[in-house]
């Protein structure tokens, strides 16, 4: 393999990318959704509402002051509670984010104390009215700054992390748009590139002057960096972080390698860019709603089959990446699962392309 | 015409099959160094396959297929840089410009850049380098296409009908082009449905039909297959003409042709040879202009 022709191709293919306005609709349209959904849906959540149990023997008032502290931010509800244990069990039952238990003073010079029972998959808007805690319990006592809060740790079962409680909308948003960049790149940008040379005779040409492999490489390539480009470009214009930088870029880059060997063998096969063009939304469809439903399938034969599929581990190391929480904790199963497809991938297009060299 | 010096094409008993259909069927020959070698056939007689096998692009099913000594498409890697095709259909990236798709080229053949703009000059199309292909004739980008395939300075070149699409004045300079490239020692192999075009440009042609080469000689060697005894047309000053024959057995009709020319009454006089395309109706038992559907 030549990487001088490979890069000419490539070069070739981005500037011919830039002026087929087929094309640049289809690499435009998710990074613009992405903004679109980002603005609104943060916008939406402009006053994020939030529910603590309250244990307040003493009457210390301490529900009023944590109202009082996050108002400018956070709708506030409190629930009184009896004791720790009935707190416990709102917050168990999800009726409350998390609880605080006030503590008695042992004598008037002691600091007012208090217990935060804080489960494991709190949300953002609940972590931070618990940082609001301390200052309530101090200001509810009277005595400022001489307060101790502890925080107790709610183990949460895994079933119970939910990634939609744990994720705020816009960036769940932003992440399925990623997820429909990376399939409208490799599944119909990469096939019409291929489908294009094939129908109009000038893969024929390039094979006058590089090797098969090569041709393939640099499509594929291309389509890397139409992916990866994509994703830069939505995160920064959106502003998401990336808490697990491996996990993000490289989930969405093995996203893409997994899916651009059969998006390679569709526009080989093919040979028709405007019929791909044409059925592009139903081709990455199914992209789109696997890879969504890791949201919402917990169990069941579901569970097993979105286990198995490319769109769906991809879409989890996304969200793993951007969010502190992890919450699908993707470990090395994950990657196995888009290695696998990717060399599914580009075995059949070597079968093929074999086949039709012959 | 050039001297030929060893076979740079050569192909033994070749043959290439899809499923049940033979495109190529046993076919041989061998083109030599400067020599322009016509394949002549009807659509599908197996002319581009013969073509493709030839600059790589398939495998064929069994026989031997060697370019410049390499047999193909095995030893490709070694033969690429040293070929180069002006295919049948317009093969250029239309949304780029004429000098985009030929530095295209130049990178992939590692040649300088330059050699690209004086491709263009050498087609005429230097003062169009910046245009985008989409906006060109049809000439235009067949002229570029040859452009295309000079840039490697090719020992052998491929030329699958050339002049299609070209207005005459293009097809001429082409044809110049070909005996100039010819003589600077370039293998030309050239495909062409122009029976004319065959018969000025090639050393030799060879007729392939349904995959088989059923004759294959000089193009004078091929019409003196056919030739019969000497046949004239005369057209006379009052406009009338006469078809006279001059053969041992028409003594009549050769002392009629020296009554007329010596009375003064002849304006034109034609010699009637058998054309290329009399001798491929003859072997290949229809024209190059007859659908093979209305055949088979």
């Amino acid at each position: 393999m030549s990487p001088r022709r490979i890069g000419a191709i490539v070069v070739k293919d981005v500037r011919d990318a830039v002026r087929d306005g087929r094309i640049l609709v289809l690499l435009l349209l998710p990074i613009g959704l992405a903004v679109f959904y980002n603005g609104t849906a943060s916008d939406a959540n402009e006053r994020p509402e939030t529910t603590v149990a309250i244990v307040d023997p003493a009457r210390t008032g301490i529900a009023d002051e944590l109202r009082k502290a996050s108002r400018r931010s956070v709708d506030l509800t409190t629930i009184a509670a009896r004791d720790a244990a009935a707190a416990r069990r709102t917050v168990d039952a999800d009726d409350a984010a998390f609880a605080v238990v006030v503590q008695p003073a042992a004598s008037g010079d002691a600091p007012a104390r208090a217990r935060i029972l804080l489960p494991e998959n709190a949300t953002p808007t609940a972590q931070s009215v618990v940082a609001l805690v301390d200052d309530a319990v101090a200001a509810a006592a009277g005595r400022p700054p001489s307060s101790q809060v502890s925080v107790e740790r709610l183990a949460v079962a895994a079933s119970d992390r939910k990634p939609t409680d744990i994720i705020d909308q816009a960036t769940i948003l932003v992440v399925i748009c990623i997820v429909m960049l990376l399939g409208f790149v490799a599944l119909v940008v990469v096939p019409m590139q291929v489908a294009e040379e094939i129908g109009s005779g000038t893969f024929g040409a390039l094979r006058l002057a590089a090797t098969g492999p090569e041709i393939l490489a640099a499509k594929a390539l291309s389509g890397l960096l139409y992916a990866a480009g994509g994703t830069a470009l939505t995160l920064a214009i959106t502003g998401i972080g990336a808490h697990s930088p491996l996990r993000l870029y490289g989930g969405a880059l093995a996203l893409a390698i997994s899916l651009v060997g059969f998006g390679l063998l569709l526009g080989f096969v093919s040979g028709n860019p405007t019929q791909i063009n044409t059925w592009g939304g139903f081709i990455v469809l199914p992209v789109i709603a696997l890879g969504t439903a890791v949201l919402v399938v917990e169990d069941g034969i579901m569970a097993v089959v979105l286990d198995v599929l490319p769109f769906s581990q991809g879409t989890r190391l996304l969200f793993d990446g951007v969010s502190p929480q992890e919450p699908f904790a993707t470990g090395l199963v994950a990657w196995l699962v888009l290695a696998a497809w990717s060399l599914a991938g580009f075995a059949a297009l070597t079968r093929i392309a074999s086949r039709r060299d012959a | 015409m050039s001297d030929h010096g060893g076979a740079v094409v050569e192909v033994h008993d070749l043959h290439k099959h899809y499923g049940a259909t033979r495109a190529l069927d046993g076919i041989s020959f061998s083109a030599h160094a400067g020599e322009v070698f016509g394949l002549l056939g009807h659509n599908g007689a197996g002319k581009s396959t013969t073509i493709r096998v030839l600059t790589g692009r398939t495998r064929p099913t069994s026989g031997v297929a060697r370019v410049l000594g390499e047999p193909v498409p095995e030893a490709m890697e070694r033969v690429r840089g040293q070929i180069n095709l002006v295919p049948e259909s317009q093969t250029l990236y239309e949304r780029a410009t004429a000098k985009e798709n030929l530095d295209l080229f130049c990178t992939l053949y590692d040649v300088p850049r330059a050699r690209g703009d004086e491709a263009l000059e050498r087609v005429r199309l230097g003062h169009v380098a910046k245009r985008k292909v989409k906006t060109f004739s049809t000439g235009m980008k067949q002229r570029l296409l040859v452009a295309r395939a000079l840039l490697n300075a090719p020992a052998v070149l491929f030329m699958d009908e050339p002049t299609r699409g070209l207005d005459p004045q293009s097809a001429r300079e082409l044809h110049g082009l070909v005996e100039e490239l010819s003589a600077g020692g370039t293998t030309i192999f050239l495909t062409t449905h122009d029976m004319h075009e065959a018969d000025r440009l090639c050393d030799r042609v060879a007729f392939l039909a349904e995959g088989r080469i059923v004759a294959l000689d000089t193009p004078r060697a091929l019409k003196l297959q056919l030739a019969g005894p000497p046949e004239v047309d005369v057209v006379l000053k009052d406009g009338r003409g006469e078809h006279l024959r001059l053969g041992e057995d028409h003594d009549g009709e050769a002392a009629r042709l020296v009554e007329l020319v010596r009375a003064g009454q002849v304006r034109t006089l034609h010699s009637c040879e058998p054309t290329l395309a009399d001798v491929f109706i003859a072997l290949a038992g229809r024209s190059l202009d007859d659908d093979p559907q209305k055949h088979a």
